[in-house]
């Protein structure tokens, strides 16, 4: 470890390189850059938190770290970090999550990347307005969402670079402050660049959500191209309109097995069956052929999809999403097409703030991430019992409960929730947040001394529990830290 | 950018020669040459080809991985980052970035049972140790552009895609890893040079094919030049156990005591 845990500079150096990693006990030198502020999510490749920058000239910047396990079957850096770091530092763009920093920590072997932190996601707004406001995502807001997230993807896509696990949860929207309301796409754990053949996704035995799975990945497509993307964004823009996912298949958790009929059977109810006059190469799929009573040959008893997104049919809306769901991959709209679409030329039109319309329509307040305080950069919850992390995905997907953990959303007593320096933690400056200073109330919610105020936060910005009612949400890949 | 190598990591990284050529100041002291120097990447790209032979990945993880090793050396000193274990490495951390990940203790397994040289043993653990410290040598770049892809394409363009000229074009490609060509060039120049090369000695006439391409012929030249610089300085077909024989003399040198 002589080279000390310090060298991880990405993009505008603000650490001095002095290795050795002997200056606060065993912790390395990087970690003193940061205030960490706590846990916001948690996923099958290891941790995410909320830290803010102590560097001068960025001081009090918050960023998103997220900190990968060393993989347990003792073979080093995860190939999904590696491949997230290998993309992200190569590309730049207003739509993309931007990758920070990169840091090592040589002692317990574990890679930390940081982003530029974002408030909010769509799985979040998405969910407010759900649960909360009752009310429709303003008209205004969709496109501007949608528009931000179709430029992203044409960016990566002009470069060859396919998402593969786009899903609201990882469209970012940053909060206030200079790029308030700015789309970031986020997680490129899965994302790869396509100039070589790409395995399917199964043969890496990759797990993603399947609702927002392309329907020629389903049927077992052995090559594919970024009209994946295009399909899940079809997904994304129709949840944005109606607030549910459109497509809500039960995942058959078998085998690393691309064949999902229950989610095949979600896509033919609202689109009809595909067939080969539509999509020719569709008899040269996989799962088309094997399995032909399920498949092929049914009626046609589709409810047509206006009727679901309550969308008039001659509607541009409509014309633009019906294009994004077009079942023949060569024939999807692309995300170039898709930019020029007239859906785009007409008021309101899409503007750079998606949060805030404007003039005239009414701003929504979007709750804030929840955050565990409770949690040092190790994930040891210290102490006290953490009230439950949200999902919340500042950074990426995969992650657990990003689909709710049913039962989660139990209360916990406030008592006996004082605020204490956990032990663990003292090595992480966090004896500045013992203070409490404005910055750590952003909502601005009255607190009550010795309570402490993010646990309160928490639990007036809980989420509802989203497995209620909801049958078809898929199982949880983890079960949540309690 | 991931697939435009204009706007790529590794375009802005290309150094000039001179950069490549400095012998860190901690083998300087143990008094390693910049001959030694050169002869140790040599040896240590020639180590990483045939520890890949055994795990059975592809050329592309080669390439990379001895990329990575040569960018490693542009910054890291030989004392501290003993290239019997930086090889390996690479080659580990190479087949993650390149999908077709080789498990550590493979690789082990592999170095123990063919290399009789106690030097080379690593364990696992110093593999994963040392992925880690590569990763922040190299700064965390991770993506490698090189000249097979653009081999193919322009030997299809100059009408030269019969086998032979293939082989002989992806021969001396796969020998220009053995300089340090990859840190300093573009590669599509690199796979220009290595055509230019045999199309003089299978006497093909690509003069016309060669002016009607809008790229600097001065620089070509200069690549091939140094390719045919080296294959006399090696004689051809080069002698590993030579080189390996000799480069482990030069790495003698950095376990002496100063």
């Amino acid at each position: 470890m002589g080279d000390g845990g310090n060298r991880g500079l990405v993009g505008s150096g603000n650490s001095n390189n002095n290795g050795g990693n002997g200056s606060s006990g065993n912790k390395p030198e990087w970690l003193q850059h940061y205030d960490l502020i706590g846990k916001i999510g948690e996923g099958t490749y290891g941790l995410v938190f909320l830290a803010r920058t102590k560097s001068p000239g960025n001081r009090g910047k918050s960023i998103a770290i997220k900190k990968f396990k060393q993989s347990k079957d003792g073979d080093g850096v995860s190939p999904t970090a590696i491949r997230e770091i290998m993309l992200l530092r190569e590309i730049t763009h207003d739509n993309v999550v931007k990758l920070v920093n990169v840091h090592i920590n040589h002692a317990d072997m574990s890679l930390y990347l940081a982003f530029d932190y974002a408030e909010h996601d769509l799985y979040e707004i998405i969910r407010h307005h759900r649960d909360k406001v009752n009310h429709a995502i303003h008209q205004y807001t969709v496109k501007s969402l949608l528009w931000q997230l179709l430029n992203g993807l044409n960016y990566l896509h002009s470069n060859w670079i396919i998402h593969r696990d786009l899903k609201p949860s990882n469209i970012l929207v940053m909060g206030e402050g200079e790029e308030q309301g700015v789309v970031k796409i986020a997680d490129f754990g899965l994302a790869r660049i396509y100039q070589a053949p790409l395995k399917p996704l199964a043969e890496n035995g990759v797990v993603v959500t399947i609702w927002y799975r392309a329907p020629e990945l389903l049927l077992g497509a052995k090559h594919y191209t970024s009209a994946v993307d295009m399909w899940a964004v079809g997904c994304i823009f129709a949840e944005l309109l109606t607030l549910k996912p459109l497509f809500q298949g039960a995942e058959v958790k078998a085998t690393p097995n691309p064949f999902q009929l229950d989610q095949l059977d979600k896509i033919f109810k609202v689109l009809g069956h595909p067939t080969l006059e539509k999509w020719p190469t569709l008899a040269n799929l996989p799962h088309w052929q094997q399995d032909i009573q399920h498949i092929q040959g049914h009626n046609d008893n589709s409810h047509g999809l206006h009727g679901f997104v309550h969308l008039p049919l001659k509607s541009p809306a409509f014309d633009l999403l019906s294009k994004m769901l077009e079942y023949d991959p060569r024939k999807r709209i692309t995300a170039a097409q898709a930019l020029e679409h007239e859906y785009f030329r007409l008021e309101p039109l899409p503007g750079r703030n998606a949060l805030v319309p404007s003039q005239g329509e009414k701003v929504v307040n979007y709750p804030t991430r929840p955050v565990d305080t409770t949690t040092d950069f190790e994930g040891t919850t210290s102490l006290q019992p953490s009230q439950p992390v949200s999902s919340g995905n500042a950074v990426s997907g995969n992650m657990a409960g990003a689909h709710g953990v049913p039962g989660r959303s139990v209360p916990r007593p406030m008592l006996g929730m004082q605020r204490m320096q956990p032990q663990g933690m003292t090595g992480y400056n966090l004896a500045s947040q013992a203070g409490i200073g404005g910055g750590m109330n952003p909502g601005g919610i009255p607190m009550q001394r010795g309570v402490n105020p993010q646990a309160h936060q928490q639990q007036q910005l809980r989420r509802k529990d989203p497995g209620m009612g909801m049958s078809g949400y898929p199982p949880q890949q983890k079960q949540r830290r309690m | 950018m991931a697939a435009n190598f204009w706007t790529s990591s590794h375009f802005k990284q290309l150094l000039d020669q001179e950069e490549v050529d400095v012998v860190n100041p901690l083998d300087k002291g143990k008094g390693i040459t910049l001959e030694d120097f050169k002869l140790i990447k040599m040896h240590m790209a020639n180590y990483i080809g045939k520890l890949a032979t055994y795990v059975k990945v592809r050329q592309r993880v080669v390439a990379t991985a001895v990329t990575y090793m040569r960018r490693v050396y542009t910054r890291k000193s030989m004392v501290e980052y003993d290239p019997r274990l930086v090889a390996p490495t690479c080659l580990y951390l190479a087949s993650k970035a390149e999908e077709s990940t080789v498990q550590a203790r493979l690789l082990v397994f592999y170095i123990k049972k063919q290399i009789p040289d106690d030097k080379y043993k690593y364990e696992i653990k110093d593999i994963l140790e040392m992925e880690m410290k590569i990763l922040e040598a190299i700064n965390y770049y991770l993506v490698v552009f090189h000249p097979y892809r653009s081999l193919s394409q322009l030997l299809q363009d100059a009408g030269l895609n019969d086998i032979t000229m293939t082989q002989l074009t992806w021969g001396i490609v796969n020998d220009t890893y053995k300089m340090d060509l990859i840190l300093v060039h573009p590669p599509h120049l690199i796979a220009l040079a290595c055509i230019y090369i045999a199309s003089v000695l299978r006497d093909k006439d690509t003069t016309s094919w060669f002016e009607e391409l809008r790229v600097d012929m001065n620089v070509v030249k200069n690549i091939s030049m140094e390719i045919l610089d080296f294959y006399e300085n090696h004689h051809k077909p080069i002698n590993e156990d030579r080189i390996s024989a000799a480069a482990n003399a030069a790495l003698s040198k950095l376990a002496l005591k100063p």
